[in-house]
């Protein structure tokens, strides 16, 4: 992304405590731009200093045409002039006013009939035209995300920042949400920055992936290619990362104890119950330290999964080891130590069984967006 | 109706008080809730001093303060030709004073349970700070601050010893219910102080009465 076609453009420079230095430039245009990143890693303190709720000690926070902060100029824009919307794990609606109430805190200023006009709009946008008169206590965890959209969105933010606004909601709220997120980015033509720690969401929510390690971006670009940028020893801690698969709901078990996904152009897995129809499209993360690998096929296990497979490559570093497997067209991770590389031999094209649990597998709604060249 | 004259003295001067209280005191309170300062232990100690002070010893402090020979008392006296001494003012200053703790306190607590990320969230959406009180902070503080305004209307209703040491007891001018009381019982006439007993009382709980009714049941609604 070039400063010029970006509408976000940041340079972000703050001591936060002892172990954490914030220190990003991020650009991002009218697309919805993940920070994925383990807690810690400095992702709520980037939303906070964009806002205006903290203050760089260095850099910049431009917008548009619009210069918010500049530290080298002494520009400091006050938050309620800034235009920037934000959503939280909270949904900090505001317990004494009902929804509609709500909805239209941020449209001061305007005429009564323009108030309304986009009260309507706006609710209709994020589903939540039929709750207007209910109180926020009275509402599910779901719906109280929805209207915390609605109200953030209302008096037409130039950018809409989200800091892990599903985490505190279940599998179903959770796409629901992502995609109402999707459909008001491209109706309201804006840019969204939307923070997670969650694997499945960095790969699913956007277009554009910002890989965060202690308050620096590790790398960038579309999901799939930061993913591929990522594969070698050197980053094992981002285990959850490295087999995240494509796949679609096949059929359930019975009983509805599991479900079964096929991978595209892969094996079959078993995972745990999913509710969702057959076809639906999904992504599967799987740690690399928790696929077993076995010389041969094994009886009497309790795993559910025995995938067969060939070696296709063997890369050792000091004590780890990176094993990459090939079943059909998908390439898997498995992360081991050397002496078990030694002990079995692991060479290539050999084969391999590989042992996976279904609670190891994690599954998400949603497809990743292909990188576009 | 004459011997009511004491009871309009004392709604009128505690009615005062708390006006003087209230307007001291929310932006007392909002400060010491949300802003963080080296001495800010000792300055909300000093804050709540009167309600651990015995009345005629805060009655006493008040006099050296505002009494018409120190510094104080004579630029009111000199500059704005204000004297509180033996007079109704100073009834209202020194019950406001004794007042002051019980409003402070509960205001205090409700404002630090307001949720300071719901006053973020209403300057995101491009509220002022005024505008922000108003339709935050205060709707959500609201219980605590009622509770407080009619403890320290009672209060004030009910001061004696600091009261009689600022504005002395004189009847038809600085002589309150409570001071009228006493005067009955040391003159002899226990009609006179059952009677002004039975309406400060009444006074008292049909205000405790009339905040719990108008009180809604969580903020107030648009």
């Amino acid at each position: 992304m070039s400063a010029a076609n970006s509408i976000l453009d940041v340079r972000l420079i703050r001591r936060i405590h002892a172990g954490l230095t914030v220190d990003v430039t991020l650009r991002l245009g009218t697309e919805i731009g993940v920070l994925f990143g383990p807690s810690g890693s400095g992702k709520t303190s980037i939303l906070r200093l964009i806002t205006g709720l903290s203050r760089p000690d260095q850099g910049y926070v431009r917008l548009g045409e619009t210069m918010l902060f500049d530290a080298t100029r002494g520009i400091d824009e006050p938050l309620r002039l800034r235009r920037i919307g934000m959503i939280f794990q909270d949904d900090l609606l505001f317990p004494h006013l009902n929804v509609a109430a709500n909805i239209r805190f941020g449209l001061r200023g305007a005429s009564r009939a323009e108030r309304q006009s986009r009260l309507a709009e706006i609710a209709a946008l994020c589903g939540v035209e039929h709750l207007l008169d209910r109180r926020p206590s009275t509402l599910s965890g779901g719906e109280r995300q929805r209207v915390g959209l609605a109200r953030t969105l209302a008096p037409r933010p130039r950018i809409l920042l989200c800091d892990e606004p599903v985490s505190a909601l279940d599998l179903p709220n959770r796409q629901t949400l992502i995609e109402r997120l999707r459909a008001v980015q491209n109706s309201e033509g804006i840019p969204v920055l939307y923070v997670t720690h969650s694997p499945a969401e960095a790969v699913t929510v956007g277009t554009r992936l910002f890989l965060l390690e202690r308050g620096r971006v590790l790398a960038e670009g579309p999901p799939l290619d930061v993913l591929a940028s990522i594969r070698g020893p050197s980053f094992n801690h981002l285990e959850d990362l490295r087999n995240t698969l494509p796949a679609r709901v096949e059929s359930q078990l019975p009983g509805q104890t599991a479900t079964l996904l096929r991978l595209e152009n892969g094996p079959s897995l078993i995972v745990p119950y999913l509710e969702a129809e057959p076809g639906t499209p999904v992504v599967v993360q799987v740690r690399a330290e928790d696929i077993l690998l076995a010389r041969g096929p094994i009886s009497g296990l309790s795993a559910q999964n025995l995938i067969p497979g060939k070696v296709e490559r063997v890369i050792t570093r000091g004590p780890e080891a990176e094993a990459l497997i090939r079943t059909g067209d998908v390439t898997w991770i498995v992360s081991l130590v050397a002496p078990a590389v030694e002990q079995l031999a692991l060479s290539p094209s050999q084969d391999v069984h590989m042992i996976i649990k279904a609670r190891s597998c994690h599954v998400a709604p949603g497809s990743p967006p292909r990188a576009e060249h | 109706m004459a011997d009511l004259g004491p009871l309009w003295l004392s709604v009128r001067v505690a009615t005062a008080a708390t006006a003087l209280i209230v307007l001291v005191g929310v932006p007392g309170a909002l400060f010491l809730a949300r802003l963080k300062f080296p001495g800010k232990g000792l300055v909300s100690g000093l804050l709540i001093l009167p309600l651990v002070l015995p009345p005629t010893v805060l009655g006493y402090l008040l006099l050296q303060v505002l009494g018409r020979r120190t510094w104080l008392g004579g630029w009111l006296d000199q500059g704005l030709g204000v004297v509180l001494v033996f007079h109704w003012s100073g009834a209202v200053v020194a019950s406001a004073i004794a007042a002051f703790p019980l409003f402070l306190l509960p205001t205090r607590g409700a404002f630090e349970a307001v949720d300071p990320a719901l006053e973020d969230v209403a300057r995101l959406l491009g509220r002022g700070e005024f505008s922000v009180f108003w339709a935050v902070t205060l709707p959500l503080a609201w219980r605590g601050l009622a509770a407080g305004t009619v403890l320290a209307f009672a209060r004030a209703l009910g001061d004696f010893g600091a009261t009689m040491m600022v504005a002395g007891n004189i009847p038809g001018l600085t002589q309150t219910a409570s001071l009228a009381i006493y005067d009955a019982v040391q003159a002899g006439d226990p009609a006179r102080a059952g009677r002004l007993t039975l309406w400060i009382s009444i006074v008292s709980i049909g205000a405790l009465w009339l905040v719990q009714r108008t009180l809604p049941v969580r903020g107030s609604g648009h």
